[in-house]
């Protein structure tokens, strides 16, 4: 893919690239961007201007595009396997570390649990009903939930060939099988394996991004509001980028083993040691 | 299942574009690990750690002092504590060498990480990104911003 045309865009706080054979004309090019801002402007909780932002000002029933209902059930499954550890009801607690809207970057108390599920929300399809103003963070799933959808819009404009970059979480179709280098958790210019992604997302998740404390950072466990630790990066290969993308959050709660009983995914997690599990695809991909 | 066997790789200085690194890459040794400096056994110093060889750093003509660098971060798990040890060697200005040093003390952590039913590598080691030749890396998201930040303060306290 290296003659491949490159459409680069900024998108909910990250960098875009989308790779295709020919040059993607300009209708298509806004039709990916409108998308973009449409997602941005249903779930961010970055924005005044957001659904989410009306749930976290004020309880009701709010209804969401059709891209919740998929989302829900996967947060839901994942809720159950982790033990309530991984939850979309997790933004009160990263705005109480100080990963708020105004990027305080400072706590503001001690670690606060996200409330339990069960009692404040109720997800329903596309129709979110809360009992309370609740902070919902669609953040494990979100950026691989974009893909998707972007994916989807480039399907039906006919492109069958394209990989998209959503800053190293990545989607390819139709291509040649993509060798992709695996980011060292603690320094970006060294690599610690190499995989071949072929018609699939791989996702990756690391505890040591987005930090701005000490021991602070953004993947947090629900039960406890506290930063989780151990895991310090992970990665996944399954069919769509959305689940992808959640795995390799999940992989800092679950054992990677007792999520394939659920999923049919491909994984691998680093520990702060720099030792590594993984399941039978990434066999072999790691240096060592 | 057996360890991971090291596998070789074609070397090639063609790869990855620099937009792809200020895209992805990300800061160095932060979170779990505080601190930083030559030969200091200080993790108290709340420094940047140093690095190099990515295209940013390697086109800013400034030289790194060469060294071994290590940062030890402590922290409490719901095992306990936990610490990671992180050593870096630059020479010439680059990455030589990046270790992670220390293991987690706690035998809980080590039982909780002996359970997978996938397979287990001892140690994983980096090699450099501009030596492989790939199409793409898949690292944890972090803004360019973020990035440049990290390449700053590597500027400012390795030399």
């Amino acid at each position: 893919m290296t003659d491949w045309e490159d459409f680069s865009f900024q998108g909910i706080g990250t960098e875009w690239a989308v790779s295709t054979p020919l040059p993607l004309p300009m209708s298509l090019r806004t039709r990916l961007l409108d998308r973009v801002e449409k997602f941005d402007g249903d779930w961010s909780r970055f924005r005044p201007d957001s659904l989410v932002a009306e749930l976290a000002r004020k309880r009701g029933r709010y209804g969401f595009p059709d891209e919740a209902a998929p989302l829900g059930e996967l947060y839901r499954l994942l809720y159950r396997l982790t033990g309530g550890a991984m939850t979309p009801l997790i933004g009160g607690s990263l705005e109480r570390l100080g990963y708020d809207a105004a990027y305080t970057l400072r706590p503001d108390g001690p670690p606060l649990p996200a409330p339990e599920w069960e009692s404040v929300l109720t997800w329903s399809g596309t129709v979110l009903t809360a009992g309370a103003p609740v902070v919902l963070d669609i953040g494990a799933a979100g950026k691989g939930l974009l893909v998707d959808l972007l994916a989807a819009e480039l399907d039906a404009a006919g492109v069958s060939e394209f990989v998209i970059d959503a800053s190293g979480d990545l989607l390819a179709r139709g291509t040649e099988p993509l060798s992709v280098a695996l980011e060292h958790p603690y320094n970006p210019a060294l690599a610690i394996g190499v995989v071949d992604l072929d018609g699939r997302a791989l996702c990756a998740s690391a505890a040591n991004r987005r930090t701005w404390g000490d021991g602070l950072h953004h993947v947090l466990d629900g039960t406890t509001g506290q930063p989780v630790r151990t895991a310090v990066a992970t990665w996944t290969m399954a069919e769509t980028a959305m689940v992808a993308d959640a795995l390799a959050t999940a992989l800092f709660f679950v054992p990677g083993a007792a999520l394939q009983e659920t999923f049919d995914f491909s994984w691998l997690t680093v520990f702060s040691d720099g030792s590594a599990a993984y399941s039978a695809e990434f066999e072999g991909m790691l240096f060592s | 299942m057996r360890p991971s066997s090291p596998k070789s790789l074609p070397v090639s200085r063609h790869a990855v574009r620099n937009g792809l690194f200020a895209g992805i890459a990300g800061l160095s040794l932060a979170g779990t690990v505080a601190g930083c400096a030559p030969s200091s056994a200080d993790s108290t110093a709340g420094s940047a750690a140093p690095s190099a060889g990515t295209s940013a750093l390697a086109g800013s003509g400034g030289g790194y002092k060469d060294g071994t660098y290590t940062a030890d971060g402590n922290y409490v798990s719901p095992n306990g504590t936990e610490t990671v040890g992180v050593q870096l060697t630059l020479a010439a200005g680059k990455v030589a060498d990046v270790e992670i040093t220390q293991h987690p003390s706690n035998p809980n952590t080590r039982k909780f990480q002996g359970e997978f039913a996938g397979g287990i590598a001892a140690q994983v080691v980096g090699k450099n990104i501009d030596e492989l030749n790939v199409s793409k890396v898949a690292g944890s998201s972090l803004t360019s911003g973020g990035f440049n930040q990290a390449v700053e303060k590597i500027k400012s306290e390795a030399q």
